[in-house]
This record gives structure tokens, C-alpha cells and sequence, in this order.
């Protein structure tokens, strides 16, 4: 039987701990076998690499937000538009509208496709230092 | 007629998700605009800005420009309650005989069995692999 809500849930849950540096919980969304595919080199990053990822994010980048979730679950998973808000050490806050699909097995994200558009880097990356 | 009577099922979403691809990848611009609900709103991440139906079947002609030919492949469409979610590749060959790919997602939205809104999620980093250089 399908439960929106507790795929509702979970999604909240997942974008939540990020925002509040809550690794545990993230890890604990993600499903042994979880992989994550991103649209700027179209491969499908291990669980433990992208973790690796996200817990350097929240060691390093002061605050990220999540800001205008639009979500919709469908048979077996959600998708969630938001525009993610980072603010870097440096102050620069950058920006970047994505597009989120997640597959869900036994109340866990066992597979997740990020669409962006790297070609707007820019607006998400602080402006880098000229070489010396 | 009940409100009931309006609600599209799972089965007619997906349809009409596979209606628009096929007419966008066929030039059937006339069927796009039947499926397109007159103030239906088409959001690109490119740009940022939303625009509206008819601005955006008159850009259609020139959306193939350098291009043989399109195909809207591998699609995976998942629908809700109001609307799906398409994940897909775009096969393009260009004129110069160059074949490209993009990978795409499309979030629609739907009313009444017409699509009332588009938001449309690719990445311009890769539009220069995708056309390929100029003819050797």
C-alpha cells in the first residue's frame, strides 16, 4: 500500500539534516545500496562517496538551505524543485535552482538523480582568488 | 458532470506526458498546442524566467537550428496526483552528421487533460558537446 506521507516524511527528513548538520540522519536516509547520479558527469556516485561529500559540506559551509521545496510523491518515490542556498566561508552566498528524484525501498533513498545546470557555476561557487 | 469527472488518472498522465514528447519530438506544433492549456507557464532553469505557451511554440522552429533531427529517449515518467515527472535522453543529430546527447528532467503539471505547466531542469555546460564542432 502506498504512504505518501511517509515518503513525504522522509524526503523532509533527508534536506532537513543537511541544513542542520545532522549526519547521522542523512546517513540513515540513504538505503545500503544507495547510489547518486548528477547531471553534470551523468555517473552514479556510491553511497559513501557521496556522504563523504555532504559531511564535508557541513564541515566547511557555515549554512545551507533548501528554500522553495515544491515535492511530489509517485509510486516508489519523490521528486523535490528547490533552490539551494549555500553560504560559503568567505560570506558569498551561492545559489543554484535543482531538481531531485529520489527512488524509495523500505522507507530509505536507495537511488537519487540531481538535475542542475553547471553552466551557472558561477552564481553557486564564490569568485576564486586570482593566481598569484 | 462531478469534480470527480476532471481527475486524470495515472494511465491518462503518463499518455499525455508521452502525447507532448512525441509531438515535440514529431514538430507537431499544432498538437502542442492542444495539450498546452492556453495560460500553461514554461519555467527553463537556463534562463530563470518563466514564459508562456505561445512564446515558446514560436521559439520552436529555432530551437532546431544546426539540427537534422531529435528523439526523446528513454523515458522514465513517473505521475502524481497532478502531474509527472520525466527523466529522459535527448538524441540529437546535427547537420554536420555530429550525434549528441543532454540528459534532461521535466516536471509537468495538469488540469482538465492538458499540461498547465512545465519546469524544465538541463545543463548548458554541456550544449557545446552536444552540438559538436563545426563541419571538418
Amino acid at each position: 500500500m502506498r504512504k505518501d506521507w511517509q515518503t513525504l516524511e522522509l524526503c523532509d527528513r533527508f534536506f532537513d539534516s543537511i541544513e542542520r548538520k545532522d549526519y547521522d540522519t542523512l546517513e540513515a536516509c540513504y538505503a545500503p545500496e544507495a547510489v547518486i547520479w548528477h547531471s553534470h558527469d551523468s555517473l552514479y556516485q556510491p553511497r559513501a562517496d557521496n556522504l563523504a561529500m555532504l559531511k564535508r559540506g557541513m564541515e566547511t559551509q557555515p549554512k545551507t538551505r533548501f528554500k522553495e521545496r515544491r515535492v511530489r510523491v509517485f509510486e516508489g518515490g519523490f521528486v523535490q524543485q528547490h533552490t539551494i542556498y549555500v553560504t560559503h566561508e568567505s560570506g558569498f552566498v551561492g545559489q543554484m535552482d535543482v531538481c531531485f528524484v529520489g527512488y524509495v525501498r523500505d522507507g530509505m533513498i536507495s537511488r537519487a538523480y540531481e538535475y542542475f545546470d553547471t553552466g551557472q557555476i558561477d552564481k553557486f561557487l564564490p569568485p576564486r582568488e586570482p593566481e598569484r | 458532470m462531478s469534480e470527480m469527472a476532471n481527475v486524470m488518472t495515472e494511465y491518462e498522465i503518463r499518455e499525455l506526458c508521452h502525447e507532448f514528447f512525441d509531438a515535440y519530438q514529431d514538430g507537431r506544433v499544432d498538437v502542442l498546442r492542444r495539450i498546452m492549456s492556453d495560460d500553461c507557464i514554461v519555467w527553463h532553469n537556463v534562463y530563470g524566467r518563466e514564459t508562456t505557451r505561445d512564446e515558446n511554440l514560436e521559439a520552436y522552429p529555432n530551437s532546431y537550428t544546426g539540427q537534422r533531427r531529435r528523439t526523446y529517449n528513454d523515458r522514465i515518467i513517473n505521475a502524481f496526483h497532478d502531474g509527472f515527472v520525466i527523466q529522459y535522453s535527448l538524441n540529437g543529430v546535427m547537420h554536420t552528421g555530429h550525434k549528441g546527447a543532454l540528459w534532461i528532467c521535466i516536471v509537468g503539471r495538469v488540469r482538465d487533460g492538458k499540461i498547465t505547466r512545465i519546469d524544465e531542469y538541463m545543463d548548458t555546460s554541456k550544449f557545446a558537446a552536444w552540438m559538436g564542432g563545426p563541419r571538418a
